[in-house]
């Protein structure tokens, strides 16, 4: 091990390592290395980790070659790059991502639409403060079924919601939320958001309760965000408005009484309830697109900004205190979903997912030059749900109704070719998870080859519905297979 | 010839008065003769007359002879005595030509006793005496140069005066008496001693011997030869050379020479020249014998000139064609050919005994040692020779091939990638129904999907997601053949059919407020009103009403399914006019109620056509304009259905059209066939297709345009495949639309020769729904 291009037989590669991790540097005589030319990033790996390098043990190493990782021996990229083995390869090693490991599913009784997770380190936890406790991480499920289930980790059901005739949902549940540790927000086909108030008994049982219903939507609601701090729900709607809504019954407005259940229905239609929480109206109503609005979404570090996706193929940016559209976005194909990318400087970076099944990542400034920024191509279907990396920002995970969750790592990137319109920079995901805990994630290669095993066409069956990443729990998705999948998220993505 | 002559006789006795009487006595016989001549023409002769003339004409020919024999002794010139006898002969000669004339007898004899040209007196001695009349001096007159008239008696013959002594009468009346003639002695010295110019003839006219001068003799005689009868003049007159017969012995002038006399002529030297340059260039001969030079001729004839000496090649012109190459020598050509191209034993008899036309080669390949033993080509001429005939007679023509890139000609279509965004892939798929799903339709807000199947459901779905959202079953028998969402969005209808039975629901989703889905109930039911209240038109009596609209029972009203409308016969189209009151319901098994108008308000149904020329297929409203489209199996019928009239008929060609759909413009229209054919047609353009496009195997069900504003079209068919078209319609009406075949869609199943049964665009985005027999619905976007 102490000198492991000794025993190399035939050519050998000069290499230069770097790193940009801190607590990883080598000497500065240690850099540069002449290694054989077949080695691998497992024998890499092995070199960076040895006692005359690093001494770290084992430590698992990606390489970063010209931006992209290595995945050959250093003479296949040599000569694939037309390369001379006499050039001089600067090797920029990272921490290896770890894959996204299936770990668990939760059975349902029907298609699972939308799931959410409280932990520590998620938004609802860090709104929850200190009343939250660690190891106490809730799963939220809501299903088609028109119930909202909640599961600790280790897969036990502690509450479900009523059904439609005892104050929980009518029909199905697109979306639901943890606003806090106590408190949820749903919404579904039938219009309404719900408000909910969530108690535990002990760590096994829990009662959900509603507590608000929001009225103001005229078709069904496909998106829910949730800002526990200033206690407000932002919803997009069919009817290609944008609600935004405050879950307190107090600060609510009244609700429109034509669009309350029972308004026009004849008496043997009416639904009777046991339970009847407030009915409110929305804070306003932005009925700003033309077509079904598919998502919205708070801005990050502004939370009186919300920028709003549609099938009318714009995304818009909101300022929520006036109610006014501030600036809008034409994109070339209707946007179903959408997810604010948190930014270290500046304004946050949005991805789309598109009905051309790809993700769009644009620049919501109005000042940016290029409002397209990547392309995020792979996903076989609409890809309806996209989460980001709780660990860093330059990872997002989606899931689509091609039965995949994809992870994608933004700073892996190539030119766009010239099928894919030629313009901007393209992205293929790192892991794609596969539904039906097959193993977990695994890399795209095989995943294409299981892919031509299954012949599974348009997803159909296993279609993604929702998927959150959280820092703790992993990457949880919910799909059409009545299933919520919990793969490993931790290290997927390099820091 | 006789009379000429005595003309002249008498002439002559005129001119000669003295010898009267002498040439009376000699003269009487040719006259008389003559005259007898002439009288022997009459037919009054006695026999004795003629018995005596034909002595005496032998008697004178006897004499003939004699003075013939006496011509011939004597070879002397003839003098005047000659002449006498000339006459003599000549006479005789005439009388033998007259008597060589048959049946006539000159009568000499006679003549004397008849001519009398005098009076007979008897004198004293009692004997007869001839008195002849006197002479009139006028005709003596010495005037020669005036002469008289010879004859004045007048053109008379004098035969009519021989009784008497005058011949005639003068101009006065006096007798012209007969000229005197002598006596026989007298005749007898007048023969012994002949006056000049005597003949012995008689002058016709006037009596008188006939006298002729030596000139008029030598005339005579002149005129017996042949010549000319004058002496006048010598037609061959001696030449007489006036100055170059004559030798000057002394010059006329002693000027000296002129100069030209010493300087050579310039132009005999040029004709010399000519003749030099001719000998020069061999062009004058010398003279050679006839044998010399025809052997020199022959020597010349075998000389040969190579008229291609000097050829040069030229730049073929246009029209050059070259001649065919010919085949090069393959191995059997070799004189030394491997052995598998020699010719075994019974091929070479069969080629030896194939006619020389029946053989395939012409030759037999032969093996030789060596090259020198390789005997000469016998045939070489004639192959040669026929070759330049091949050449020569068979016509050959250039063929222009043209150098055009095929790719060229095709229309420059843009790729499919400009044409973005279509449909490409599936990506949600309905799975539910049990059966075919025979009808999809997306409603106007694009969020729900509703389809209708064989299992007599209609189901309502999510779009995106798939998920269905509510089910109805209409009828558990007939299968759902159409649904179509009400076009407007102020009402949640769907209209369905399943048999003979069209309902009306309202979907009870949840996503539907009490607003809206009020307001949807209220649509249709207003309708019922207004029949109770009786404004419906009564239908005649006896006759069945065109269809019975009714509320179809507390089960289906609880599903939302609130109005049944039932017509005659199984209803496979709906569809809806834009404002969504009326809809057209096809039945193409319905007759004369095929077609069918439904007033949604006022619950009213109307068969608009009384009679259609063949099986309606489908009808549909115009998307702009009040007209009504009805396809049957061959054509599309246009109407106004305002002015109630015909507007136009559309002649797809297609043998059973089985759907078609009017462009959102309103100008243009798609037909799809039973045939396999989709057809564009351009209403203002023409009747017939302006594009025919026949990319499916199997027969094409449903056609549709996308009404959200994309270029878009696409067809079902039963080869379970759809067909995604880019279809621009120009707003300029002089530019053609844009037809490009974007996409095929593949995956519905084809169960039991059924495909893709209906199609539907969704409202704005590029995505279509189609409905397979396979029993699922699919969203292609």
């Amino acid at each position: 091990m102490d000198e492991p291009m000794v025993d190399a037989s035939g050519a050998q590669v000069k290499v230069t390592f770097t790193t940009s991790e801190a607590d990883l540097q080598l000497p500065e005589t240690k850099r540069q290395l002449l290694v054989p030319a077949d080695i691998r990033r497992y024998g890499l790996s092995r070199v960076l980790n040895s006692e005359s390098m690093l001494d770290t043990g084992s430590i698992p190493f990606d390489f970063l070659v010209n931006g992209s990782f290595l995945r050959t021996s250093l003479e296949d990229y040599l000569t694939s790059n037309g390369l001379s083995l006499e050039s001089n390869l600067t090797l920029q090693y990272v921490r290896s991502l770890i894959p996204p490991v299936y770990e668990a599913s939760f059975e349902h009784d029907d298609w699972v639409s939308a799931v959410d997770v409280l932990s520590e380190s998620s938004p609802s936890g860090r709104w929850s403060g200190d009343s939250f406790q660690r190891g106490q991480e809730r799963i939220l499920s809501a299903s088609y079924d028109g119930l909202l289930r909640i599961w600790n980790a280790s897969g036990q059901v502690i509450a479900t919601s009523p059904s439609g005739s005892h104050g929980g949902h009518t029909a199905s549940i697109k979306a639901a939320k943890f606003l806090t540790n106590s408190q949820l927000a749903s919404t579904g086909m039938d219009r309404t958001v719900r408000v909910w108030k969530y108690t535990e008994s002990d760590h096994f049982s829990g009662d959900l309760k509603p507590t608000l219903e929001l009225y103001g939507h005229t078709g069904s609601i496909d998106s829910l965000e949730v800002d526990g701090a200033s206690k407000r729900i932002l919803t997009a709607s069919a009817d290609g408005a944008i609600g935004f809504w405050s879950t307190s019954k107090a600060s609510a407005p009244e609700a429109d009484a034509s669009l309350l259940p029972g308004a026009h229905v004849s008496k043997r239609r009416k639904v009777t309830t046991s339970i009847t929480a407030a009915q409110r109206g929305p804070l306003s109503l932005m009925p700003i697109h033309s077509a079904p609005a598919s998502a919205a979404v708070f801005d990050p570090r502004d939370r009186t900004v919300a920028y709003s996706a549609s099938q009318d193929h714009t995304l818009r940016t909101i300022d929520l205190t006036t109610s006014t559209v501030v600036s809008t976005l034409s994109t070339s194909h209707a946007l179903l979903s959408l997810c604010a990318l948190p930014r270290g400087s500046g304004a946050p970076l949005l991805a789309a997912g598109t009905s051309a099944r790809h993700i769009t990542l644009v620049d919501p400034r109005a000042s940016a030059a290029t409002t397209s920024v990547m392309t995020l191509r792979g996903h076989a279907n609409k890809p309806v749900s996209l989460c980001a990396s709780p660990h860093n920002e330059y990872a997002l995970v989606s899931g689509a109704h091609d039965g995949t969750c994809r992870v994608w790592d933004l700073r892996s990137v190539r030119p766009a070719t010239q099928d894919e319109g030629g313009l901007g920079s393209v992205s293929e995901p790192v892991y794609v998870i596969e539904r039906e805990g097959s193993g977990g994630g695994k890399g795209v290669q095989q995943q294409q080859q299981q892919q031509q095993q299954k012949k599974v066409v348009a997803g159909e069956g296993c279609k993604v519905f929702g998927v959150v990443w959280d820092a703790e729990l992993g990457i949880v998705s919910g799909a059409e297979d009545k299933r919520v999948q919990i793969n490993a998220g931790r290290d997927v993505v390099a820091e | 010839m006789g009379s000429k002559l005595t003309d002249k006789k008498r002439k002559s006795r005129d001119s000669d008065p003295e010898s009267d009487d002498e040439l009376a006595n000699g003269l009487f016989d040719g006259i008389l003769s003559q005259s007898e001549d002439e009288e022997a023409y009459l037919p009054s002769d006695d026999g004795d007359e003629d018995d005596v003339d034909d002595s005496e004409s032998e008697g004178t020919g006897a004499s003939g002879d004699e003075d013939e024999e006496d011509d011939i002794l004597s070879d002397d010139i003839p003098s005047d005595v000659d002449s006498e006898e000339a006459i003599n002969r000549l006479v005789k000669q005439q009388g033998e030509l007259e008597i060589t004339e048959p049946g006539v007898d000159p009568k000499r004899g006679e003549d004397d006793g008849e001519e009398k040209n005098y009076r007979v007196e008897k004198d004293a001695n009692g004997g007869e005496r001839y008195v002849y009349d006197e002479i009139d001096p006028v005709y003596d007159s010495d005037d020669s140069d005036a002469k008289g008239p010879v004859n004045t008696i007048g053109d008379i013959p004098l035969s009519f005066y021989d009784s008497y002594p005058h011949i005639g009468y003068d101009i006065n009346g006096k007798k012209i008496m007969r000229p005197a003639t002598g006596d026989a002695l007298q005749s007898l010295l007048d023969s012994i001693e002949v006056p000049k110019g005597w003949t012995g003839l008689t002058d016709v006219d006037t009596g008188n011997p006939l006298n002729l001068t030596q000139d008029e003799l030598e005339l005579v005689r002149r005129v017996q030869m042949g010549l000319l009868p004058t002496d006048l003049q010598d037609p061959y007159p001696d030449t007489v050379e006036y100055f170059t017969s004559i030798e000057e012995k002394m010059p006329l002038s002693s000027a000296p020479e002129p100069k030209r006399r010493f300087l050579p002529s310039k132009n005999e030297a040029k004709q010399i020249m000519k003749l030099v340059r001719a000998i020069r260039e061999g062009r004058i001969l010398p003279y050679k014998p006839p044998e010399e030079r025809e052997r020199e001729e022959e020597e010349q004839e075998e000389v040969h000139f190579d008229l291609w000496q000097n050829e040069e090649p030229q730049a073929p012109n246009p029209m050059h064609i070259p001649a065919p190459k010919l085949a090069p020598p393959g191995y059997d050509l070799s004189y030394n050919p491997p052995e598998e191209y020699l010719p075994s034993k019974e091929e070479r008899e069969e080629w030896e005994n194939a006619d020389p036309e029946d053989r395939e080669k012409e030759y037999l390949p032969q093996k030789h040692n060596a090259l020198r033993k390789v005997p000469a080509w016998g045939s070489l001429v004639k192959e040669r020779f026929e070759r330049c005939m091949d050449l020569y007679l068979a016509p050959r023509i250039r063929k222009n091939r043209l150098n055009i890139d095929p790719n060229s000609l095709l229309p420059k279509l843009p790729s499919p990638s400009e044409l973005k965004p279509f449909p490409t892939a599936v990506q949600t798929i309905f799975r539910g129904h049990e059966g075919r799903v025979r009808s999809v339709s997306v409603d106007p807000t694009g969020v729900a999907l509703a389809t209708g199947g064989d299992d007599g459901t209609v189901r309502v779905w999510e779009l995106l997601t798939g998920r269905q959202v509510w089910s109805v079953r209409l009828n558990s028998e007939e299968p759902v053949n159409a649904v179509r969402w009400r076009p407007t969005k102020d009402a949640f209808v769907l209209a369905a059919a399943a048999g003979e039975d069209i309902f009306l629901m309202v979907p009870t989703h949840a996503s539907v407020t009490p607003a809206l889905d009020q307001a949807s109930r209220d649509i249709l039911a207003t309708g019922f009103g207004y029949a109770t209240n009786g404004q419906q038109p009564a239908a005649p009596v006896g006759k069945e009403p065109a269809a019975k609209w009714a509320r179809p029972g507390t089960k289906l009203e609880d599903e939302g399914v609130l109005i049944r409308i039932t017509v005659r016969s199984t209803v496979k189209v709906i569809n809806w006019h834009r404002r969504g009151d009326h809809f057209a319901t096809v039945s193409p098994t319905g007759q004369r109620s095929s077609v069918a108008i439904h007033t949604l308000s006022k619950h009213l149904t109307q068969i608009p056509f009384r009679k259609l020329s063949g099986l309606a297929q489908t009808a549909a409203f115009h998307p702009l304009r009040p007209l009504f489209f009805v396809a049957t199996q061959r054509t599309i019928r246009c109407y106004d259905l305002q002015k109630l009239e015909l507007v136009k008929v559309v002649q797809p060609g297609a043998k059973w059209i089985s759907s078609f759909d009017i462009h959102p413009g309103g100008d243009n229209l798609i037909v799809g066939s039973y045939d396999k054919r989709l057809l564009w047609h351009d209403l203002d353009l023409s009747n017939r297709p302006y594009k025919t496009m026949r990319f499916h195997g199997q027969a094409i069900r449903q056609v549709r345009y996308h009404r959200g504003g994309l270029p878009l079209f696409a067809d079902a068919s039963d080869d379970g495949s759809l067909q995604i078209f880019h279809g621009k319609v120009p707003n300029d009406q002089l530019e053609n639309p844009t037809i490009v075949p974007v996409k095929m869609l593949k995956g519905h199943k084809v169960v039991s020769k059924l495909g893709v049964l209906d199609i539907d665009w969704h409202p704005r985005e590029p995505w279509c729904v189609s409905a397979g027999a396979d029993g699922t619905a699919r969203l292609w976007m």
